[in-house]
C-alpha cells in the first residue's frame, strides 16, 4: 500500500502548506488595485457597460488572442489524433427523443447563442460562453441524424475567416492609432445601446464564431470516431 | 474560523481531485480528478474577486444607480470566463487520447497499458 501512502502524504502536504496561507485569506470589503481602476475608468475608456467584457475584449486583448490561439491548438490536436486512425463503425442511429428534440431546440439555442455574443458590451455573456452554447445547438442536430450535417464541411473556413477578423480588427488600430486592438477607431458612441462600445461587439462576435466552429469541429471529430470498435 | 470556511471547502474539493488524479486506475476517473481540481481553482479566483455585498461588474444603463466603488473585482471573472472554455478544449484533449489508448490496449486501466511504464 505505498500507494496509498504517497497519496495522503501529498495530500498531508498539501493541506499543510494550506492551513499557513488561508488565515492570511480575508474576504475584501472594498475594492483596491487593478480592479478599481477597471472599474473607475472602464465606462469612460472603452464604453461598455459590462466591465468583464471590456477587461477581455479591450483592456487585455492582446491575452485573448493568445487564449483562442490556445483553443485552436487544442482543437486541431484533437482533430488530428482522432482523425489518424478511424476506430470505430461510425455514428449510430439517434434515439426517438433525441431525433425529435433536435428538430425543436437548436433555433432557441442558437438565438439565446446570438444574443450573448452581439450583446457582450451590454449584459453578461461574451464570445465564449456564446460560442459555447452555438456549438452546443450543433452538437444537438448532429446527435439528432445518423450523419455528420452538411454544414460541417465549411467548419474550417468559418475558423480561418473569424480568426483573421480578429486579427485584422487588431491590426486596424495598430494602423491608425499606433497600438493594437485600440478601442476607439471607431467611435465608442452611446454606451448602454447596441451599437456602442466601439470595436468590442465585432471583436466578441469574431471570438463567438471562432469558438463555436472550433469546439463544433471537436463534436464533429468525437462523432466520426465514435461507436465500439 | 467561520469567514474561511468557503476557502476551506475550496481546498476540500481540490484536494478531491488530486485524490482522483492520483490514486484512481481508471484513466476517465483520473480526468474527472483533473476537471473538479480545474474547478476547484476557478472557484477560488471567483473567491478572491468577491467581496461582501458586492455587485456584478455591470454598469445599469440608467448611469449612476450602480457605483464602480460597489462592484466586485472584474479582472478575476474575465480570466476564470477563459479559463472555462480553455479547460473544456483541455478536457477534450485528454478525451481524444483516452479514446486512442482505449483503441490501442482495449482497456481504461492504467496499470495494464504495460508498454507505457517507463
Amino acid at each position: 500500500m505505498i500507494r496509498t501512502l504517497f497519496v495522503l502524504l501529498v495530500l498531508l502536504v498539501l493541506a499543510a502548506a494550506a492551513t499557513s496561507v488561508i488565515p492570511h485569506l480575508k474576504m475584501r470589503t472594498e475594492l483596491d488595485g487593478a480592479g478599481l481602476e477597471y472599474a473607475r475608468r472602464g465606462l469612460e475608456d472603452t464604453g461598455s457597460i459590462n466591465l468583464v467584457t471590456a477587461v477581455i475584449v479591450a483592456y487585455r486583448g492582446l491575452d485573448t488572442l493568445g487564449e483562442v490561439v490556445v483553443l485552436f491548438s487544442a482543437a486541431t490536436s484533437v482533430m488530428l489524433i482522432l482523425s489518424l486512425f478511424p476506430l470505430g463503425r461510425g455514428p449510430t442511429d439517434p434515439s426517438f427523443i433525441v431525433a425529435h428534440t433536435a428538430r425543436v431546440l437548436p433555433a432557441p439555442i442558437m438565438l439565446l447563442a446570438v444574443y450573448f455574443t452581439t450583446h457582450s458590451h451590454l449584459s453578461p455573456g461574451g464570445g465564449f460562453p456564446g460560442g459555447t452554447i452555438m456549438a452546443s445547438a450543433f452538437l444537438l442536430v448532429m446527435l439528432g441524424s445518423s450523419s455528420t450535417p452538411a454544414g460541417s464541411k465549411i467548419l474550417p473556413a468559418l475558423e480561418a475567416l473569424s480568426g483573421t477578423t480578429f486579427g485584422l480588427l487588431g491590426l486596424w488600430g495598430t494602423m491608425t492609432l499606433g497600438q493594437f486592438l485600440n478601442n476607439r477607431v471607431i467611435g465608442i458612441g452611446n454606451p448602454g445601446y447596441l451599437v456602442s462600445a466601439g470595436i468590442i461587439p465585432l471583436v466578441s462576435l469574431a471570438i463567438g464564431v471562432k469558438v463555436a466552429s472550433e469546439f463544433s469541429g471537436i463534436f464533429a471529430a468525437f462523432r466520426k470516431s465514435g461507436g465500439n470498435r | 474560523m467561520n469567514a474561511y470556511m468557503p476557502y476551506v471547502l475550496c481546498l476540500v474539493l481540490f484536494c478531491i481531485g488530486i485524490f482522483a488524479i492520483l490514486s484512481k486506475k481508471n484513466i476517465i476517473k483520473i480526468i474527472l480528478g483533473i476537471i473538479i481540481a480545474e474547478y476547484a481553482v476557478n472557484l477560488f479566483l471567483v473567491m478572491v474577486a468577491y467581496k461582501a455585498g458586492g455587485r456584478a461588474a455591470i454598469f445599469s444603463p440608467n448611469r449612476g444607480e450602480i457605483l464602480p466603488e460597489v462592484m466586485v473585482d472584474p479582472l478575476p471573472h474575465a480570466l476564470v470566463l477563459t479559463s472555462i472554455v480553455i479547460g473544456l478544449a483541455t478536457t477534450a484533449f485528454m478525451i481524444a487520447l483516452a479514446i486512442r489508448l482505449y483503441g490501442k490496449y482495449g482497456t481504461f486501466d492504467i496499470t495494464r497499458m504495460r508498454e507505457l511504464r517507463g
